[in-house]
């Protein structure tokens, strides 16, 4: 249990959402992680990352594979050693590269599912369970206590019949209830993640994740959980962090990294999105205005802090554009012609085009529009992002969407 | 809609101070130790095989203290150096290009034809191990004798049926073609399981896409697999080259009594039958084995830069198999002739002959007993003690190379560094030079003052060690691998120290490996002749020293019965690892002998 007597004083001042001053349970701080390539060249695998983890939350470390968010995991287990920066685990120091602080993994008192589940093949259900109560130093517990505990964590899980079996008799999804009945048993206060879900089947999955997240409601515990799946993400996180080469791009809410994505990365990365470049032509207290090559975009959004003649660039959702055979009555409005209509069930997704700019509108009506019938595509300036266009953010800068599946918040 | 983000890093904060207990180092300090532990064996390990070679290599320029081209001086005055470098070329590379094409013609009928044999595939890695080449050659020579061997003695009967008679004959295992045909029965399942392993892992979809452009069956076989398979067929070849130079035992029983002087056997005469031993000469001999196995890896190592070969996808996703037809069963049969052939064959005229007491055609089925084979090997003392040294050695030398090698493998694993990587291939060294060469430099280093280890125990144990290092280096690579990265990092984070670790989870999953690496280790230091012709002598003999000495200048009985006795230990051994490798399988462990 985190110890509150080692709370420092002024730790209230911390901007730690839903904390109020309780110690978190993880703090990384200035974390950098260097990555020799066989051709001698240097990655940061980790760069320069900060993050709190508030007790109780559920944190998704969310980004495409090699981004760095499984050795960014890995790190706070203690499996990989950073080259620099802090990690606190419950208040106390598991890392810290100036005062060569570098805890093993069996001294930070926190549980890890792995991919593949690693359960020991040598061992039945029980004793793969029992494993981390008899290993941890201190914690002496009699035999029936371990019983008792073990059965406890098996009920948890759903699976109190198992308990004599090996792993190799089990299917993926029961394989997978052990690992989490393993990470459960010893009540730890922080419990990582790397991907347990990505080898069980999508039906499984869902009804893993499901349990899952009303397990840790209950339960309590912090959790640690790295994915490349946004909608997995959005399903379990009470905040995200998208991770991008080595650094978080936002850390949020669901909500926030929808509605409000800080980067063009992170509104490419979750959900689909239409972009339109220009440059700002005039900022007001609660809007600005984009010249573009079709025409002006007003936005509602002053966040981003732009100077008129800067580069900037225009998002919005396609559930938030409409499609209308009358001109409608708004700011941002284009005349374009519709090339395909696909109805998906929940919504019908309209590719359209003005010259060469194109875009996707989802309507939640179906209407039959003819593949090349004319019509307005618009959207409302308080739907409309405005982020500044900032080198190095990868992929071609492509008027339209990245993202294939839609999330509606 | 929220205009703002929350920021993503937290005001710096004054750390917390860590409790005492997070300061004690405790778990990394025990890890100090067990690596520490483990880089003095790889290094002794890397030190037995690296030291004796450049005691070789020095030797060819430096003798008593002073820089000298003598040694190769003189080893180019050997009279018959010519004859003797060309029956060496001859032997291996006949017996080599011999087993390529078996080889690759037995891995496609049983990988990818409908005459596919599990048994076949079984057995044939096998062989060496069943019948250590130096039983083989016993075996082979009371089967092709040309007077008294009995598949000569049997085929007489036989052709007499129809008027024939004939004295001797017909074949004669003394001979260029009988030499050659034993150095193929052990090259081949070298070629065997490299190219089975190709063909295994190669996408049939190529193959497949070949068919439909309109090439049949052997266009096929000839035009899309060969070339896919070749670096396996190349790998295979080098291991038949590398054999076949340090091969001593078969040319010292088949060619020597038809005239046939091969390197190997020259080296070992003239460091163990000549007085005083011309070390000077068997030196710059094996500078001519290094060099033969030296340009055979230089072309390997150039076949596999050339193309973009080994570009196959994992798995042989589904193996299509090609259907023979009418062909299906002949061929069966012809494996099924070949196996039992190479193997059964020899090693029934073994048993046969110990069986008898005397080596004749004329077998009494009903007098065969266990007395001959019992007054020839209990009964006799220096067999006796030859018997127990080589079981002494085989176990503790096959413990100490498996559990020295598992340490090596698990530092390896843990630690990607270069000293690690260096260790790494330091102990696997030996694979690379030939064993002949080897033994001959632990010979010059440990023989002689101030270590004197000549006719000890000791100086055999050091040999087989370093003689068969890589083989124990790759079956404690397998093991270890076969625990993979995640079970023993599940078991840190559940709170196990580094020992914990390694005695709950590495060790009970890497045991039925290292059984098997340690099976191995035994049945190659049991049936040892290379070493044991070098570095055994009468003060310290060994089961393949014995048969060597028998075979010289003893009775053909003695040299059958104790050829057998070598067979029945091997075979149990490795029945019983089978067994038990059979048994914890079930854990989902995959253990593999050979």
């Amino acid at each position: 249990m985190p110890s509150t007597t080692a709370v420092h004083d002024d730790t209230t001042s911390r901007a730690v959402p839903g904390a109020d001053g309780a110690t978190p349970s993880v703090r990384v701080e200035g974390l950098r992680k260097r990555f020799r390539r066989e051709d001698g060249s240097e990655v940061l695998a980790i760069n320069d990352v900060t993050f709190d983890v508030a007790p109780g939350e559920f944190i998704v470390l969310l980004g495409p594979s090699g981004c760095g968010k499984t050795t960014l995991l890995r790190t706070i287990a203690g499996l990989e050693t950073p080259d620099e920066g802090v990690i606190e685990i419950g208040g106390r120091t598991a890392f810290a590269s100036q005062r060569g602080i570098a805890q093993p993994p069996e001294r930070r008192g926190i549980s890890m599912i792995f991919q593949s589940y690693a359960l020991w093949p040598h061992m039945t259900v029980f004793k793969n369970i029992a494993y981390p109560l008899t290993s941890r130093k201190g914690l002496r517990l009699s035999r029936a206590d371990i019983e008792t505990r073990v059965r406890t964590a098996l009920a948890q899980v759903g699976i109190p019949e198992l308990e004599g079996q090996y792993p190799s008799q089990m299917s993926g999804g029961q394989q997978q209830r052990v690992a989490l009945a393993r990470a459960l048993v010893s009540n730890d206060d922080l419990i990582l993640f790397d991907e347990p879900l990505s080898n069980v089947d999508a039906k499984v999955r869902e009804q893993l994740r499901l349990e899952l997240v009303s397990m840790q409601r209950k339960l309590g515990f912090s959790a640690l959980f790295v994915t490349h799946d946004q909608t997995e993400a959005m399903e379990l996180a009470t905040r995200i962090a998208v991770v991008d080469s080595g650094r978080i791009a936002q850390f949020g809410t669901p909500q926030e990294i929808y509605s409000a994505p800080a980067t063009r990365y992170v509104a490419r990365f979750i959900g689909a999105i239409n972009e339109i470049e220009g440059v700002v032509s005039a900022v007001e207290s609660d809007h600005v205005v984009l010249d573009t090559p079709h025409g002006r975009v007003v936005s509602r959004d002053t966040s981003a802090g732009l100077l008129v003649g800067e580069g900037a660039v225009a998002l919005w959702r396609p559930e938030r554009g409409h499609l209308d055979t009358e001109e409608p009555n708004t700011v941002n409005r284009w005349r374009v012609t519709v090339d395909a209509a696909m109805f998906v069930g929940s919504h019908t997704e309209y590719l359209v085009r003005s010259g060469d700019m194109s875009a996707r509108l989802w309507s939640p009506r179906f209407e039959d529009v003819a593949s090349g019938s004319s019509s307005w595509a618009s959207v409302s300036p308080a739907d409309v992002r405005v982020l500044p266009i900032t080198d190095g953010e990868g992929g071609p800068a492509v008027t339209g969407s990245i993202g294939t599946t839609g999330y509606s918040a | 809609m929220t205009a703002t983000q929350t920021p993503p890093t937290a005001p710096a904060a004054p750390s917390l101070d860590p409790k005492p207990s997070s300061k004690k180092p405790g778990g990394i300090r025990r890890i100090g130790l067990f690596d520490g532990v483990t880089i003095a064996i790889g290094l002794a390990l890397v030190a037995i095989v690296v030291i004796p070679l450049l005691r070789v290599l020095i030797g060819l320029f430096w003798v008593d203290g002073q820089f000298t081209i003598d040694p190769i001086v003189r080893t180019f005055a050997i009279p018959d150096l010519g004859e003797l470098l060309i029956n060496t070329l001859i032997v291996v590379g006949g017996s080599s290009l011999a087993a390529a094409v078996i080889g690759v013609l037995l891995a496609w009928l049983n990988e990818r034809t409908n005459a596919r044999m599990g048994v076949v595939g079984d057995a044939l890695p096998l062989l060496p191990f069943l019948l250590p080449p130096v039983a083989g050659a016993v075996g082979w020579t009371m089967l092709l004798s040309p007077r008294a061997g009995l598949l000569n003695s049997w085929f007489r009967d036989f052709v007499s049926l129809f008027g024939i008679e004939l004295e001797t004959g017909p074949f004669d295992i003394n001979s260029w073609y009988g030499l050659i045909m034993v150095f193929t029965f052990y090259a081949v399942p070298f070629v065997y399981m490299n190219a089975a392993a190709s063909l295994r892992n190669f996408d049939t979809s190529l193959e497949e896409a070949s068919r439909l452009s309109g090439a049949g069956a052997i266009r096929t076989l000839v035009k899309v697999t060969l070339p896919a398979i070749a670096p396996g067929i190349g790998a295979g070849l080098l291991l038949c080259i590398w054999f076949g130079f340090g091969m001593f035992s078969i040319p010292s029983i088949i060619g020597t009594p038809a005239g046939i002087d091969v390197i190997s056997v020259r080296i070992v005469q003239l460091l163990t039958f000549t007085y005083p031993p011309e070390t000077d000469i068997a030196v710059g001999l094996s500078g001519f084995v290094v060099l033969f196995v030296g340009l055979a890896y230089m072309m390997q190592a150039r076949i596999l830069r050339k193309g973009r070969f080994a570009t196959m996808t994992g798995k042989g996703s589904r193996s299509a198999v090609t259907d023979l037809g009418a062909w299906k069963w002949p061929l069966r049969i012809l494996m099924l002739v070949y196996v039992a052939g190479s193997t059964l064959l020899p090693m029934f005229a073994l048993v046969i002959v110990s069986l008898n007491g005397y080596w004749t055609p004329n077998i009494g089925w009903d007098s065969l007993s266990l007395d001959a084979l019992r007054i020839a090997v209990l009964d006799d003392f220096i067999t006796r003690q030859a018997l127990a040294n080589s079981l002494g050695l085989g176990l503790a030398g096959g413990l100490i190379g498996i559990v020295a090698a598992a340490l090596v493998s698990l530092y390896v694993a843990r630690n990607r560094t270069a000293f690690a990587r260096g260790l790494d291939v330091g102990i696997k060294m030996p694979a690379a030079i030939s064993n002949m060469v080897i033994a001959v430099g632990i010979l010059l280093l440990l023989a002689s003052p101030p270590f004197n280890l000549s006719g000890t125990l000791i100086i055999l144990l050091i040999g087989y060690l370093a003689l068969y290092l890589p083989q124990a280096s790759i079956a404690a690579d397998a093991a270890v691998s076969g625990v993979g990265k995640e079970l023993p990092e599940a078991s840190s984070v559940s709170g196990a120290s580094p020992s914990r670790t390694f005695f709950r989870i590495y060790l009970p999953l890497m045991v039925p490996g290292l059984v098997a690496g340690w099976a191995l280790l035994f049945i190659r230091m049991v049936g040892d002749l290379t070493a044991s012709a070098i570095l055994a002598g009468t003060g310290n003999p060994v089961v393949g020293f014995r048969i060597l000495e028998v075979f010289n200048g003893g009775s053909y009985a003695l040299l059958a019965a104790l050829s057998t006795v070598l067979v029945l230990i091997t075979a149990t051994v490795l029945v019983l690892v089978m067994v038990y490798a059979r048994r914890k399988s079930r854990f989902g462990i995959t253990t593999k002998v050979g």
